[in-house]
């Protein structure tokens, strides 16, 4: 007895066991879908959150010297500041303890005034005293493994020093304004204005090791110069002066420095001026509060010239700080009025207000990687905030409008995520992918569509049932054959095929069809009565004969044609007298690749959707007198509307997504061209390419996430649509 | 003319006009077909070795590969025919590329002269010379000799087993050394933490100068052997007159394989044929891909898809079942079957992208966190590889064998299914008695077709873990056998990489024509019985009704 109902319990147990499992399985298909649409909107969504800063630590300070100049290493962990007493104090940020001090010689009563770092090279800054010395400093981060904790390490070291007065110490004419560069090849550049506005250059010569002093003021030929700036290529030294115009330097031959240009850029005194990295584009200050980006573009007289680009938010006070990122295209501007903007060049947007204190800013910088911001007030309160904006390059303006990036003249879609430097632009226009998808997509169908319709059509109603047996395992095989070897032979040998015979091709697209609505009208000179009795293959073997026939004619009339009108080459006269390229892998090709590929689908789904076609309704249709074909256009093809829409649907679904192809058989360049005979890149053959090269969470990769989630939301849609149709379509015929 | 309109009017040109777009489907299927076909079968023939002398007095030797007809300018300055014959010269280490176009006016005489040899080397492609003279250590025949063939075969299998050999030894030095270089490793690690464990460096190096020891009079033994063979080796040389004349020393022991084509019947290059595919089929490939055989591309296909079959065939069949036996029909029902319909519809890439997102940078860079720590910072889960291959391939199949599955359901009688229950058995007796028997054939055409669309597909893959050449096979006889992390080579990858991506495609292209030629018949192969098991379950639905 317990025996049994040990056996009776083991198969409860069973039954239940195996009933969860698979209602897990059931369920786990919903979750599979779900997860993937979860999932891509999970990495794409950090793309558009907006940038936050938060005070990390109130770093102490003595309020008694104010302080010139702080910096951070590149972990965020030892902070570092130096007051005008020549002081440099460190303080470790982690441990919140202070962490020692160096001492940068002074004279007696001296004090350091401005301080400026140089742009390129990290840890490099040159201090200006109120005596007319300035003094290179080199403050290095290295960072120790002790127990594999690391410890960062600070190394500091004078450089040189000089007097810009020269042996004439008359320490009335103050500097206000200094930029301090270092180049890739060692040549070390000095600018600043005095308190007349002189603006003076001194630039130490790496390859003579000589200084070489320039004072620039009478090339200006204006007083009131009132900022100025070097780039960061070190390439242009730019000067603003008070009544809101611009002078640019060539400063590329230390040995010639020369006036190259001046123009007006604001009706205000410019009060700053930054270059952000790369060293294109110009943020200009002016007392107004308003922020303007410019850069150099091909003017008409095909010479470059600064034009205005962006506007940014304005300030309710004079700029008084521009502080460009030493690692993307964001750049500070703070207003005398103590206000702080976090600006991004290439979306022109302001992504971030906010203040410290009340207390107006003296100093600010970004540290190493960008991460972060450090601001000093007039209080000497000092300030370390983290700044949270990882993917400031993107906003939706960016990804689907026109956007003027530097070095172009005007504003475009492009894509171009990774160039060669780190200063690199990046160009995230989804435009140009999206076009190329549509492009491919387009020429699929237009060649798929007829064919597999046409196909379908006969299959379903016209054909033997022998026939039928036939083609259907065949139009299965079709769509199993992998798209990789599709797409090989597209790129390979079609492409190559298509342009040695490009005349044929466009000759028998043309002609073909008219040739054969001749043949076949000849075929109806036939008695009816003949025609009607003989078995249903003659039919198909007349067409046959009569493609062939055609394909004869056409393919050796037109060489001559082609000699005739076109010099013999049709793709020589196309670039020739109508000035179009002709690429290998093109928009043809694809189409006919991909349309083999969609056709298998549009055909199966149409055929089923005809077959389905209650037999009772052509059977009424016929005996009322209507012809075959009359019956299939008035009475089948109506009622299979719907399947038909949603065969085209599904395939449109499948040419969208398609990968392989379009990367085998296009060039992959992002372009926006009408051009049949050109290439494009598509979404999904775009993704193939650059996530093997994206950073993890990074920009790049977050943006490819974003198109797969496009690709994934338009066939989710297409394949939601279909399936609704096919499926009110069963109901309507249930009852038949 | 009243006959022409009649017709038109009723309609019957255009059942003739769908005939045509019929006509035009099978016809590209049969075009796509024929061409892979042809040309994948075409490659391993091995093609007589002509001789053209121009009338500019410059000779060259080698197999014609393609003609083509250009409309070009001629010096008359009309547009006209320009035959031109594409000719494989080889030798690409003495000219640089493999092919050379010879325009058809320029060609004074061709011939195919009998005695013409095809060296094909391990390296620098295919080499076409007449032998001049053969040396084998130091004996010297040259061309009075009459079997100078013989002699330069011998030569050949001379080198060819001294390679083995050298590869047996090298294998074995590998052996040898693994326990030192192993501990040699470990040292390495400990010396970049500066908290050293002395005791244990101590320990180590004197483990290290033990194996060492013991070791040395077997490792100077091998290494001696080795530079014996090579010397051997070095001593065997065949000196080849190529097309313009000059003499060249060619080593033999760079040489795989030589023959005479032009001597050659039809009989012995059949067998010549066989032995290619044959290699094709078991060998490494060599040249980046370019020659050589696919073996470890049809390796990692065939574990990649029995991977991902172990995962997608218990799954999807349990929710096919769910859906036709346990869920009750309503709201529930149909999000099923709307997700399998959406996920058959979801582009290739799409899978991919999540495969490499979700399974590869979160779940395996989590086990690398948790259990690979060790290793980091270089990946051990954390980066493509075959099991994550297979399940974000087992994703994109399920839709096939959940409706594969399904179509199987439907055929089960109703009244077996009930005369189960009514005998008292439970759902699942029910189910596994005579649900699962009688839908065997359903479930094995849904595996074979996934099985299809693994082995085809190629955009996921190449993100999660598809390489173009792998260091190791995904199973081999080092514990634990399956390794799920390697990364591993696939076909249908391996035609995009040889097609697209190496350096000479040209000299590629049979390579990738026969690659295809496999992958097709496979792909093709596995549809058709899926298409002969589906039949015959129908059938037996037909036959089955009480």
């Amino acid at each position: 007895m317990s025996d049994k109902n040990k056996f009776r319990k083991k198969i409860e147990r069973n039954n239940k066991i195996a009933a969860s499992v698979i209602s897990i399985s059931g369920y786990g298909v919903i979750l599979s879908i779900v997860a993937l649409f979860a999932f891509l909107l999970y990495e794409t969504i950090p793309l558009f959150y907006s940038a936050s800063v938060t005070k990390t630590v109130s770093v102490p300070s003595n309020k008694n010297s104010k302080i010139i100049f702080g910096d951070i290493d590149s972990y965020k962990e030892l902070f570092y500041s130096i007051n005008e007493k020549g002081i440099v104090s460190y303080y470790n940020v982690k441990e919140k303890i202070n962490s020692g001090n160096d001492t940068i010689p002074l004279l007696d009563n001296e004090k350091i005034i401005l301080s400026e770092k140089s742009t390129t090279s990290i840890g490099r800054i040159a201090i200006v005293t109120d005596m007319g010395r300035i003094i290179n400093i080199k403050i290095g981060m290295r960072s120790d493994f002790v127990k594999d904790k690391r410890n960062i390490v600070p190394t500091f070291e004078i450089e040189n020093n000089f007097n810009i007065y020269g042996s004439n110490k008359d320490s009335s004419f103050g500097i206000s304004n200094l930029s301090y560069d270092i180049s890739s090849d060692g040549n070390k550049f000095w600018s600043w204005l005095d308190n007349k506005g002189n603006l003076y250059l001194k630039i130490f010569n790496s390859d003579s090791e000589q200084f070489l002093d320039y004072n620039l003021s009478k090339q200006t030929s204006t007083f009131g110069l009132t900022a100025l700036i070097i780039d960061t290529e070190n390439e242009l030294l730019i000067v603003g002066n008070n009544s809101g115009e611009l002078f640019s330097f060539d400063i590329s031959d230390p040995e010639d420095v020369t006036l190259k240009g001046n123009w007006k850029s604001s009706n205000n005194k410019i009060t700053k001026l930054a270059f952000l990295i790369g060293g294109n584009t110009l943020i200009v200050g002016d007392s107004k509060g308003e922020v303007e980006s410019w850069f150099q573009t091909r003017g008409e007289d095909n010479q470059l010239h600064f034009s205005p680009i962006n506007k940014f938010k304005k300030h309710n006070s004079a700029v008084a700080q521009i502080i460009a990122s030493p690692r993307n295209r964001s750049f500070l501007t703070i207003g005398e009025n103590s206000s702080v903007h976090l600006n991004f060049s290439t979306t022109s947007t302001t992504e971030l207000e906010f203040k410290m204190n009340d207390h107006s800013i003296v100093y600010g910088t970004f540290t190493p990687k960008s991460d972060g911001i450090i601001l000093v007030d007039n209080k000497n309160n000092l300030g370390v905030f983290n700044l949270d904006d990882k993917h400031p390059d993107v906003t939706l303006n960016t990804l689907f409008n026109k956007v003027q990036y530097e070095g172009y003249n005007e504003p475009e879609f492009v894509w171009q995520s990774t160039g060669g430097s780190d200063s690199f632009e990046s160009k995230f226009s989804l435009i140009p992918l999206i076009f190329g998808t549509l492009k491919g997509t387009f020429f699929a169908m237009l060649f798929s569509i007829p064919i597999a319709l046409l196909g379908a059509i006969f299959v379903s109603q016209f054909s033997s049932k022998k026939l039928a047996k036939i083609v259907k395992p065949t139009i299965e095989i079709m769509a199993a054959l992998p798209s990789v070897v599709i797409g090989f032979l597209a790129g390979l040998f079609f492409s190559s095929l298509f342009e040695q015979n490009l005349m044929l091709i466009f000759s028998l697209s043309l002609f073909g069809p008219l040739l054969m609505i001749l043949g076949i009208s000849f075929f109806g000179f036939i008695p009816e009565r003949i025609r009607r009795n003989y078995p249903s293959w003659v039919d198909i073997a007349f067409v046959f004969v009569l493609m062939c026939l055609v394909y004869i004619i056409v393919s050796t009339t037109v060489y001559p044609l082609e000699h005739l009108f076109f010099n013999g080459n049709l793709k020589q006269w196309l670039y020739s007298s109508l000035s179009v390229t002709y690429d290998q892998r093109n928009s043809m090709v694809v189409g006919f690749a991909l349309g083999f590929a969609v056709i298998p689908i549009i055909f199966t789904i149409t055929e089923d959707a005809l077959s389905n076609v209650p037999k009772s309704l052509s059977s009424a249709s016929l005996a009322l007198g209507a012809s075959k074909w009359q019956t299939v256009k008035k009475v089948v093809l109506p009622a299979a509307a719907g399947g038909i829409f949603a065969a085209v649907m599904l395939g449109l679904g499948r040419a969208i997504g398609e990968t392989m192809i379009v990367l085998m058989a296009t060039g992959n360049t992002p372009i926006l061209d009408l051009s049949p005979f050109n290439g494009f890149r598509a979404l999904s053959a775009n993704i193939a390419v650059e996530i093997p090269e994206a950073p993890v969470d990074g920009t790049l990769y977050r943006i490819l996430f974003f198109t797969s989630l496009l690709l994934l939301t338009f066939t989710f849609i297409i394949n939601t649509i279909a399936t609704f149709i096919g499926d009110k379509l069963r109901k309507k015929y249930a009852r038949f | 003319m009243n006959r022409i309109k009649t017709f038109w009017k009723k309609g019957d040109p255009y059942i003739l006009f769908t005939g045509a777009g019929l006509i035009f489907s099978l016809g590209m299927v049969l075009l796509m077909l024929g061409i892979i076909i042809f040309n994948g079968m075409d490659a391993f023939w091995p093609k007589n070795i002509s001789e053209y002398q121009l009338k500019d007095g410059s000779k060259f030797l080698g197999e014609i590969w393609d003609t083509k007809k250009d409309y070009l300018l001629k010096p008359d300055s009309t547009y006209g025919v320009v035959e031109e014959v594409k000719v494989k010269t080889g030798n690409r280490d003495i000219y640089g590329s493999d092919f050379k176009w010879l325009y058809h006016k320029d060609i004074k005489t061709s011939n195919e002269p009998q005695e013409a040899v095809c060296f094909e080397r391990w390296e620098y492609g295919n080499f076409y010379g007449f032998i001049n003279a053969v040396s084998i250590f130091d004996k010297r025949y040259t061309f009075q000799n009459k079997d100078l063939i013989e002699k330069a075969n011998e030569a050949l299998a001379k080198t060819l087993d001294n390679r083995n050999k050298e590869e047996n030894i090298e294998k074995k030095l590998n052996d040898l050394m693994r326990p030192l270089s192993e501990v040699q490793r470990e040292l390495s690690l400990i010396d970049i933490n500066e908290n050293v464990n002395k005791i244990k460096v101590e320990k180590l190096n004197k483990k290290a100068e033990e194996l060492q020891n013991k070791i040395e009079k077997a490792y100077t033994k091998l290494s001696n052997d080795l530079t014996k063979l090579k010397e051997e080796d070095s001593q065997i040389i065949v000196s080849v007159t190529i097309a313009d004349g000059t003499n060249i020393d060619v080593p033999m022991s760079k040489v795989l394989r030589l023959y005479q084509p032009n001597k050659m019947s039809t009989i012995s290059k059949s067998f010549f044929y066989v032995k290619k595919v044959w290699e094709f089929l078991i060998a490494d490939p060599r040249e980046s891909n370019t020659e050589g055989g696919v073996f470890p591309a049809i390796f990692g296909t065939v574990i990649m898809v029995l991977l991902m079959s172990i995962v997608v065939v218990p799954f999807g069949v349990a929710a096919a079942i769910y859906l036709n036996e346990y869920a009750k029909q309503g709201f529930l029902i149909r999000m099923i079957r709307l997700s399998v319909v959406n996920l058959a519809g979801v582009p290739s890439i799409v899978f991919g992208i999540f495969g490499l997102g979700f399974f590869i940078y979160i779940i395996g860079g989590t086990i690398d966190q948790l259990f690979f720590t060790s290793e980091l910072p270089s990946p051990t889960f954390g980066t493509g590889g075959i099991l994550w291959a297979s399940l974000t391939l087992a994703l994109l199949t399920l839709p096939v064998v959940v409706v594969a599955t399904e179509e199987g359901l439907l055929a089960v009688p109703k009244e077996n299914k009930q005369g189960a229950l009514a005998l008292g058995a439970t759902k699942w007796q029910m189910i596994r008695k005579v649900v699962l028997p009688s839908i065997m054939p359903g479930i094995l055409t849904g595996m074979i077709l996934a099985i299809s669309r693994g082995a085809g597909e190629v955009a996921p893959l190449m993100i999660t873990g598809v390489v173009k050449l792998a260091p190791a096979l995904p199973f081999d006889l080092s514990f634990p056998f399956l390794h799920l992390d390697r990364k591993f080579m696939h076909l249908g990858f391996h035609i995009y990489d040889v097609g697209f991506q190496s350096p000479n495609v040209e000299a590629a292209l049979p390579m990738v024509y026969t690659t295809a030629f496999l992958l097709v018949l496979i792909v093709v192969t596995l549809n058709l019985v899926a298409i002969y098991f589906r039949n015959n379950l129908r059938n037996k639905y037909k036959s089955s009704t009480f």
